[in-house]
């Protein structure tokens, strides 16, 4: 076949491709109905084989350069993955997010392991070099504490909320992005955060202030810092990826877990509202001591009950399984069974 | 197949065919990465310059902290909320990169999902913000991925729409010194296909020097003569090289007509 008679006889299917190419609106068939998709599909699949006998016959030419181009931009329009729904983000939370927690939890020990490191060397450079302590605290609490009592200087808090929450979360999404360089930004953070806490509460235990220093960190401290030591999680396990990749070359072992690890930051990141708002409004607040010691533990309490607990049952698939084994096969089971019969994975309650 | 230039993602199709994707370079993701940061901002400036707006009508102390509060924490997001909204929306095509015709892709060639976009966006803070980090790895990276490429399996590509299909299938003329087919050459039924293609490629090839196109048209004549077998006394021996090419593609032109 010349390179004539091979365009003459496909030219017409290319044009066809091209224009629906052209057509697809911001990078998607959406618009498209549904015989234009399947016709579509058609399209793509005979301009790759075109493409394949071009490459072999007239590698040259440059209607062989037109097709790999032409299938390259058709190519990612039919691959893709799912669209993302509200209803994807709502399981999300209520199921994926503490199934991800647990199934992680390896790392977040370890993780939490950096933080209580990073405390303790903080806690012991104050008690054995008291001489440093000026340099190690801020000495605006030293001056709070000769005064009577220590307070947290927050004056407008809805505009410190603001700052406050964003700033967590870009620490929080550090920790999991520093994963990429095999967890070292992910340690600093970890370890240095820890020494801050540390240096601070042994200065404070020194003046004889805990109860009030700790009713000002816990409100909003259990979450907060539950959140970084989840995302300092998932970069630690972005880190072993990137170090021991196992079975996979380095960097799909890096992208597949930077794929299973990312909801999990970014979903624990949002927390870190509710922590900021506790920490600008309820924290430095008037409370007595013991109310907001209450707000922190009832927080970290709804916080690992829902971690530890939630999703650990698929209620829909336990439901018709149940159904089935009363043998009540009515017409309403029946379509409540429908749905998990055709996914694989939720029919099975044990899973 | 070969493997291509160096700077080429082989990606392959699920019927086994492979589509190469020429990827974007360092300087090319740098100006693209100028311009979105630009919009960004600038929206930023207007969300602060809106927000400014109503919080100077409030009346209380109070209603001028919550607004201050909402509006700061309203135009934080507005930066972060701006690449992975648009690149999510547009299937990693934002502004920037539209302008210099790049494109996101995941490594396999599809289009990125919004667990890859946002694991893009997320290592941006590192790629960016500690010391440029990215920039460097883009440098030294085949395929001029950054980190949050290599985390997310994306590879940024240039979109080449240039070539049109009138451009690519128009054939290329062929340079004739004669129209004149000449007597019938024995033994061209013994020719192809795969042999008249490369008449016409040798035929449409401008620009050769005479010296090379001499040799060139020697080498493919010596070859045809085995494929013709001709006898070793055939006239057609006889002609220049150059016009026993011209002759027989004239000749299979008309056969294939």
């Amino acid at each position: 076949m010349t390179v004539d008679a091979f365009i003459a006889e496909r030219r017409a299917r290319w044009a066809e491709l091209e224009n629906a190419v052209k057509h697809a609106r911001r990078g998607r068939l959406r618009a498209l109905p549904a015989s234009e998709l399947e016709r579509f599909g058609l399209l793509l699949r005979h301009a790759s084989s075109d493409l394949a006998i071009a490459r072999r016959e007239f590698p040259d030419a440059a209607i062989t350069e037109y097709l790999n181009t032409l299938c390259a931009r058709a190519h990612p329009l039919l691959y893709r993955g799912a669209p993302l729904r509200l209803s994807t983000v709502t399981h999300f939370y209520a199921t994926g997010l503490p199934r991800a927690f647990r199934a992680a939890w390896t790392y977040i020990v370890a993780s939490l392991g950096l933080l209580a490191l990073g405390f303790l060397a903080g806690w012991i450079a104050i008690d054995v070099r008291p001489d440093l302590r000026a340099s190690l605290v801020p000495p605006s609490l030293f001056d709070e504490m000769a005064r009577g009592h220590i307070q947290a200087n927050v004056p407008d808090a809805p505009f410190a909320a603001s700052f406050i929450i964003q700033n967590n979360i870009r620490v929080a999404l550090i920790c999991f992005a520093g994963g990429v360089l095999i967890g070292i930004p992910t340690a600093f953070v970890l370890l240095s955060n820890g020494w801050m806490l540390g240096t601070v509460a042994a200065a404070v235990h020194l003046g004889g202030y805990d109860l009030q220093f700790w009713s000002l960190i816990v409100p909003h401290g259990v979450i907060e810092l539950s959140v970084i030591v989840i995302a300092g999680g998932t970069g630690l396990m972005l880190g072993d990826a990137a170090l021991r990749p196992r079975q996979l070359r380095r960097g799909d072992a890096l992208a597949a877990a930077a794929r299973r690890a990312v909801t999990l930051a970014v979903g624990a990141a949002t927390l870190l509202i509710i922590a900021g708002t506790l920490e600008a409004f309820a924290s430095p607040s008037g409370l007595p001591d013991a109310v907001k010691l209450t707000i922190g533990t009832v927080a970290g309490a709804l916080l690992y009950s829902w971690l530890l607990l939630a999703g650990r049952v698929d209620w829909m698939s336990w439901r018709s399984s149940a159904s089935r084994r009363a043998g009540t096969a009515t017409a309403s089971s029946r379509r409540s069974a429908s749905p998990s019969a055709l996914a694989p994975n939720a029919a099975d309650p044990s899973r | 197949m070969g493997t291509g230039p160096p700077d080429t993602l082989r990606v392959q199709t699920a019927d086994n065919v492979s589509l190469g994707y020429s990827t974007a370079g360092v300087g090319s993701r740098m100006a693209a990465q100028l311009i979105d940061s630009t919009v960004a901002l600038a929206l930023v400036f207007v969300a602060l310059v809106a927000a400014g707006g109503l919080v100077s009508r409030a009346s209380t102390a109070q209603g001028l902290a919550w607004g201050a509060g909402a509006a700061a924490a309203f135009a934080g997001f507005v930066y972060f909320g701006y690449f992975l909204v648009y690149e999510a929306v547009t299937g990693g095509r934002t502004l920037g990169k539209r302008a210099l015709g790049l494109r996101v892709v995941r490594i396999d060639g599809s289009a990125p999902d919004v667990t890859a976009i946002l694991v893009r966006d997320v290592v941006r803070v590192i790629d960016l913000g500690l010391f440029g980090v990215g920039i460097v790895v883009m440098f030294f990276h085949p395929l001029s991925r950054r980190l949050g490429d290599l985390a997310a399996g994306t590879v940024v590509v240039r979109e080449r729409s240039t070539l049109s299909l009138a451009a690519a299938t128009a054939p290329p003329p062929v340079i004739l010194r004669t129209p004149d087919a000449g007597p019938p050459i024995e033994g061209i039924e013994r020719l192809g296909t795969s042999e008249q293609n490369a008449l016409r490629v040798f035929l449409s090839r401008p620009g050769l020097t005479p010296q090379l196109r001499a040799k060139l048209a020697g080498d493919l004549a010596t070859r045809l003569y085995e494929r013709l077998q001709l006898p070793p006394q055939a006239p057609e021996r006889m002609w220049p090289p150059e016009l026993l090419i011209e002759r027989l593609y004239l000749q299979l032109d008309m056969r294939s007509r």
